[in-house]
């Protein structure tokens, strides 16, 4: 370009939205605008004019869009413009703060061929957030005029007009360095453009209506296709239908020169501008401490529970179950024996003793709650995820397992989110192993009547169960899914304070349906139990009940374990509190005054507790489980499997625990 | 850079924006503008959004004892086909 004497200059502002182009706009034109609309769109089009160094700027403002692709009718206007109408010099103004993203247009602006100047606004922003911009680097990198600017203030309008006024008049010096397709597809690109080059319009620029066919550019592929012979269309074609990957190569070579660009321009301190949620998530993502804090925290979360939860627990066991039994003793004083005993052994000490969980959920509930809000979940999910990465069970899975954690049944259904069957499959096997709030809520119950390290017993529990759940996995992998892996791409929310009033809403609406399950599934269970415990003898040692039990002793005895416990263990099949109720209306009719808890303590050791709480975490799912398996399954045969699978599993673990704390002398 | 990215995802396992930022010595926002690029072009699809904070009306509100924040991102059926055409 020669040096021209000129008296207007027409300019185009480009810029994507929020980078203060309308501010720009406005100074440089102030109360010479008019608005209208673009030909024929319902796009606003705002033009205006300008006077410097006795020259006239006609200015006009294009949409605000972020690329120049034909998705909107924004995009296609800005391009039209700058093609047919070919304005002198065209000004991008990005936004110096967020660089990487603003460049983008510019990257498709540059292979358009019209003299760009670049207005890197908001620079002061970029200064409070810590990044230098060398603008004489980045000058130097993009090949065009770069004008640092705080639209705001003013500053920079004077330079950017001289800018202008300089690559108008005289564009020698002007070399841009437009991105790059990537380099294996050079060729192709270069193919595209020997076929197309006679056929394309003159207006507009053959490389990069090369580069809009090989992208797939709607409009641009209907104005060359019946421009072009149709042997020749159909060799592009052809070339475009084995390059299936074309439009990323075209993208990814954009990207590619905007991080070479940013990479060569931007200098940020040393140290950086290191977040709180940075320096958490330094330890809270890391694949050994994130593991241990997770592992602490599920600790610390059962320690506070006992703490906090169990003293609460025995005083309304003491209190309102024991109240209410004498309560209903002293009400029901002229009523038939079977209806005193069906009340406070069947409905007190049955739903009563689940009941007593209440205090234990609470809390258990509300730190689980602060956990969610404060955006720790998503940490545990991630750091977990690594550890299910062992068993081919990865983002996806993992959602929906860990919505196991308050219940297996949306574990279950949740799975359909999976979309590879075979994982599917196995989410769906693995999701009962996910120890459920139920479960927790009765080893909290269980583990203080046994033992005098609570804490350290379900800790100890828990983690037992996740290892089982890994291996289970590891094992089902094998068999179904055969090496099938997926891959995920997370993004972990900022560390905030918490909402107490969002987590007192989700503690409150657990309780809530807590309290449903006690009023409806548990005390029609405890109500059955009772019966069965007291028909037709009238004596739970000739009951039903006891018939059943003493079938199934054999099996418990192996494990030290009497057929009151096996029971309670089998009626946890309704429901996983049901263990709990059950001994609450089999422990709860012997005739000394003692608590459940203590005739719990009496009657089984140790070692045979801490069996019977290893099986009870690990057994058949509930049914609730079961049918939700089958309905997602279709079948009967992968509930029976699960069933079976577990069966066989828990009773594994809860003999094998048996021996081993034997051998260690727990007793 | 964008295959790059895909190229990350081929071994399987989870990635954060962050750890991909570092990896491929761009910003997290470039990772972003790239994943977004990517499932403009039907590469990648999000695969679970935050849920909305809301309980009401969520079929799991009555059991869900976690609910998890942030976005997951995963390859479609196009995304697994070009990685494999690019198999060595």
């Amino acid at each position: 370009m020669a040096e021209q004497h000129k008296d207007s200059i027409r300019v185009a502002l480009a810029g994507q939205p929020n980078v203060g182009k309308s501010t720009v706009f406005n100074l440089l034109t102030g109360l010479s605008q008019h608005v209208g609309n673009w030909p024929g769109k319902t796009v606003e089009q705002k033009a205006g004019t300008c006077e410097f160094d006795s020259l006239t700027f006609d200015l006009v403002d294009l949409p605000g869009t972020y690329s120049l692709s034909a998705n909107s009718p924004e995009e296609l206007i800005a391009r039209e413009y700058i093609i047919r109408e070919k304005p002198d010099v065209v000004v991008a103004i990005v936004n110096a703060a967020t660089l990487e993203r603003s460049l983008y247009l510019v990257a498709e602006l540059l292979p358009l061929g019209v003299p760009l100047v670049i207005g890197l606004n908001m620079i002061d922003v970029a200064e409070q957030q810590g990044l230098s911009i060398e603008t004489h680097v980045l000058e130097a990198a993009l090949g065009v005029p770069v004008v640092p600017m705080v639209a705001t203030k003013g500053r920079g309008v004077r330079e950017l007009l001289t800018r202008i006024q300089d690559i108008a008049c005289d564009g020698a010096g002007y070399q841009p360095n437009p991105p790059d397709i990537r380099a294996d597809h050079k060729q192709v690109l270069q193919r595209i453009e020997e076929l197309i080059d006679s056929y394309t319009p003159q207006e507009y620029p053959p490389t990069w209506v090369a580069l809009k066919v090989l992208e797939g550019d709607e409009q641009i592929t209907q104005m060359m296709r019946p421009r072009v012979p149709q042997g020749t269309w159909k060799e592009i074609a052809g070339i475009i239908g084995q390059h299936e990957d074309a439009c990323v190569a075209v993208a990814s070579g954009r990207y590619s020169w905007i991080a070479r660009m940013v990479r060569a321009a931007v200098v940020k301190p040393k140290v950086g501008p290191i977040t709180l949620t940075d320096r958490l998530d330094r330890w809270a993502t890391h694949p050994l401490w994130g593991l241990v804090i997770l592992v602490a925290i599920l600790a610390l979360t059962f320690a506070l529970t006992y703490a906090l939860g169990s003293p609460l627990q025995k005083l309304m066991d003491r209190y309102i179950i024991g109240g209410l039994a004498s309560l209903a003793t002293r009400f029901l004083g002229g009523a038939p024996a079977w209806l005193l005993s069906l009340v406070v052994d069947g409905a007190i000490h049955g739903v009563g003793t689940v009941l007593t969980f209440f205090p234990i959920l609470l809390i258990f509930f509300a730190v689980l709650g602060i956990l969610e809000d404060v955006g720790y979940m998503a940490r545990a999910a991630y750091v977990m995820d690594r550890f299910m990465h062992l068993m081919g069970l990865h983002g996806k899975s993992f959602l929906p397992l860990f919505l196991g954690f308050g219940c297996n049944v949306p574990a279950v259904l949740g799975s359909r989110v999976v979309e590879s069957p075979r994982a599917r499959l196995l989410t769906i096997l693995v999701a009962p192993l996910v120890p459920c709030t139920a479960r927790m809520a009765v080893i909290a119950f269980l583990a203080p009547v046994f033992f005098r390290a609570p804490t350290l017993i379900s800790w100890g529990l828990l983690t037992l169960n996740l290892g089982v759940l890994v291996l289970a996995g590891l094992l089902l992998h094998k068999v179904i899914l055969r090496g099938e892996r997926v891959a995920f791409i997370m993004e972990l929310p900022l560390y905030h304070l918490p909402n107490w009033h969002t987590i007192a809403i989700g503690v409150w609406q657990r309780l809530v349906s807590f309290l449903e399950k006690a009023g409806t599934i548990i005390l029609g269970v405890s109500l059955v139990t009772w019966t069965l415990s007291q028909f037709p003898g009238g004596t739970l040692e000739t009951s039903w009940m006891a018939a059943l039990g003493h079938w199934l002793e054999p099996i418990g005895s192996l494990m030290g374990l009497d057929w009151r416990m096996m029971v309670a263990l089998l009626s946890s099949l309704i429901a996983k509190e049901n263990a709990v109720a059950t001994l609450g209306v089999l422990f709860g009719q012997t005739k000394s005054e003692a608590s459940i808890a203590v005739a719990l303590r009496a009657a089984v050791a140790p070692s045979a507790a801490l069996a019977f709480l290893v099986m009870q975490m690990l057994f058949i799912p509930c049914v609730a489980t079961v049918s939700a398996i089958k309905q997602e399954t279709n079948t009967w045969r992968w509930p029976a499997f699960a069933v079976l699978f577990l069966l066989i599993v828990s009773l594994a673990a809860g003999l094998a625990t048996y021996r081993l704390a034997m051998l260690f002398a727990l007793s | 850079m964008l295959f790059e990215l895909l190229e990350m995802l081929r071994s399987g396992g989870t990635h954060t924006l962050k750890d991909m930022a570092r990896q491929l010595d761009v910003s997290e926002m470039l990772v972003q503008s790239m994943i977004h690029e990517l499932v403009h072009l039907g590469y990648l699809k999000l695969a679970a959004q935050s849920c909305p904070g809301s309980c009401e009306g969520c079929p799991t509100a009555s059991c869900c004892a976690i609910g998890l924040e942030g976005r997951l991102w995963t390859l479609t059926e196009v995304g697994r086909r070009a990685l494999q055409s690019q198999d060595p």
